[in-house]
């Protein structure tokens, strides 16, 4: 029996629940995050992870904070946050930011989806920040997670682990066709400007006998990358192209962190899937009355990236 | 004098690695063996993007193209461009390739029949999505041992 294929028909995750960066500084967070909601921050009042602040946002998902002496933010690599927000907000935001028209950056975009909302900033630790445009929104400042970016170290492993175990469906792949590997070229003569994570160089560890130039031992190439539709929310993928220090496997709950919206069943379900992989695995945990999330199973992907999924009422 | 025994592999350039994937094993039946440069270890060496196929007995690597690859017309199904690969199947299980190629859609030419006297009893031919000309046939001396090969790997006398 292919156990994997069976059981996912029986797994349903929604949409993104939340995001968890890291940031040095909470109150600089707070007032820059502040500033892209264009309200005064509605802090969680019963967050259920201690230690961590939770901005609840028009769509009833959480940009969550967490603080910490050397913020997790990766800005080299692919990993970043987009929130849809209405193009006059985005606008204003773009005004309003310190970051100035320096820190924003116009990538071309390899996901047909994300050729118009080519806008990136970063917060004040580093964290990348992606605006999508969405005319069906109202609210004056970002309103909803559009998607999120994690790294792997094997493809392969993490496809299987994300569709065929927890049904996530894939809806774009960079780095599987011959024209990836054309446009990827035009990024290494510098006429393209990418965002970071998407292309990178690769040294052959030979020369190859009469290559042309730009196509010998240094290739630029496209950086691969899957994305993993659920809910109305997009996981993308990037093979991270250097090795990473992952925290210690025993550690199921951690940050960077994303949660997913499901239903108890399927929460329940997983647990029972999950136990029989080699995921490190906590829950699931039954939160206090007051919380917005009722139920959490905590668990590490098999690159070991933090996630959750979550379920909305309690037990 | 150097000589081979047999075709050990090979490899056929595609530019869209997942279609090829989905033709050679949806349509052909071949199963994914392994991929090389889907983790950081092999982009740390720049290795070749690739998929290694198991037609059965038989492996072979669609390997992606970085660059555009000249392709004849799509609409002639049978010729060469430099190279076409001919797939061997037991005459009785012909006509359940010919249907899976049918029931795919994929355009194909034939069954032709060749001549009595020679080796080769029917083929088809057709092309794979990347436009690689390719070739399914049953052999009339299907039955006949010829030389054995022994497996890798079996280590030799030293």
């Amino acid at each position: 029996m292919d156990l994997r294929r069976t059981e996912a028909m029986m797994l349903t995750l929604h949409s993104i629940a939340h995001v968890t960066i890291e940031v040095g500084d909470l109150p600089r967070a707070l007032e820059f995050y502040s500033g892209l909601i264009g309200a005064p921050a509605s802090r969680v009042a019963a967050w259920p992870v201690k230690d961590e602040t939770a901005l609840l946002l028009p769509s009833g998902q959480f940009l969550v904070l967490k603080p910490s002496a050397n913020p997790r933010t990766l800005p080299e690599s692919a990993v970043h946050q987009a929130y849809r927000a209405a193009p006059a907000a985005i606008d204003r935001i773009l005004k309003s930011l310190s970051v100035g028209a320096a820190g924003v950056h116009r990538y071309h975009e390899d996901r047909l989806a994300e050729q118009a909302d080519n806008c990136y900033f970063a917060d004040p630790d580093g964290n990348r920040i992606q605006l999508i445009a969405d005319a069906a929104r109202s609210a004056p400042g970002i309103a909803a997670i559009d998607h999120a970016i994690v790294l792997a170290s094997d493809m392969e492993w993490i496809e299987e682990f994300y569709c065929d175990l927890l049904g996530l469906v894939v809806e774009h792949r960079v780095g599987w066709n011959t024209g990836d590997y054309i446009r990827a070229r035009a990024w290494g003569e510098g006429k393209e400007e990418m965002a970071p994570g998407t292309r990178r160089w690769d040294e052959r560890y030979r020369d190859i006998p009469g290559a042309k130039p730009g196509q010998g031992r240094r290739l630029a190439r496209p950086n691969m990358q899957i994305f993993l539709h659920t809910g109305e929310s997009i996981l993308g993928i990037y093979l991270s192209p250097v090795h990473v220090q992952e925290s210690p496997p025993r550690i199921a709950v951690g940050t960077p962190r994303i949660g997913f919206w499901t239903d108890r069943a399927t929460l329940e379900r997983a647990v029972a899937v999950l136990g029989k992989t080699r995921a490190t695995v906590a829950g699931p945990v039954h939160h206090v009355s007051g919380s917005p999330i009722g139920s959490s199973l905590y668990f590490r992907d098999p690159c070991g990236n933090f996630i959750e999924l979550c379920v909305k009422e309690t037990a | 004098m150097a000589y081979v025994e047999s075709l050990s592999h090979s490899g056929i350039c595609v530019h869209d690695l997942k279609e090829a994937e989905s033709f050679y094993c949806g349509v052909l039946g071949a199963a994914v063996h392994s991929r090389v440069n889907f983790k950081t270890q092999d982009a740390l060496r720049g290795r070749s993007v690739h998929t290694s196929l198991m037609l059965s007995d038989y492996l072979f690597a669609i390997m992606l193209s970085e660059d555009w690859m000249n392709i004849p017309p799509l609409d002639q199904l049978r010729g060469e461009n430099r190279i076409r690969h001919a797939f061997c199947v037991p005459k009785d299980k012909f006509a359940q390739i010919l249907q899976s190629l049918r029931n795919h859609k994929v355009a194909l030419e034939g069954p032709v029949t060749h001549p009595e006297t020679g080796p080769f009893g029917e083929s088809i031919y057709f092309r794979d999505p990347t436009g690689n000309f390719l070739e399914v046939v049953w052999r009339r001396d299907e039955s006949a041992s010829y030389n054995e090969v022994l497996p890798l790997g079996h280590g030799g006398v030293g």
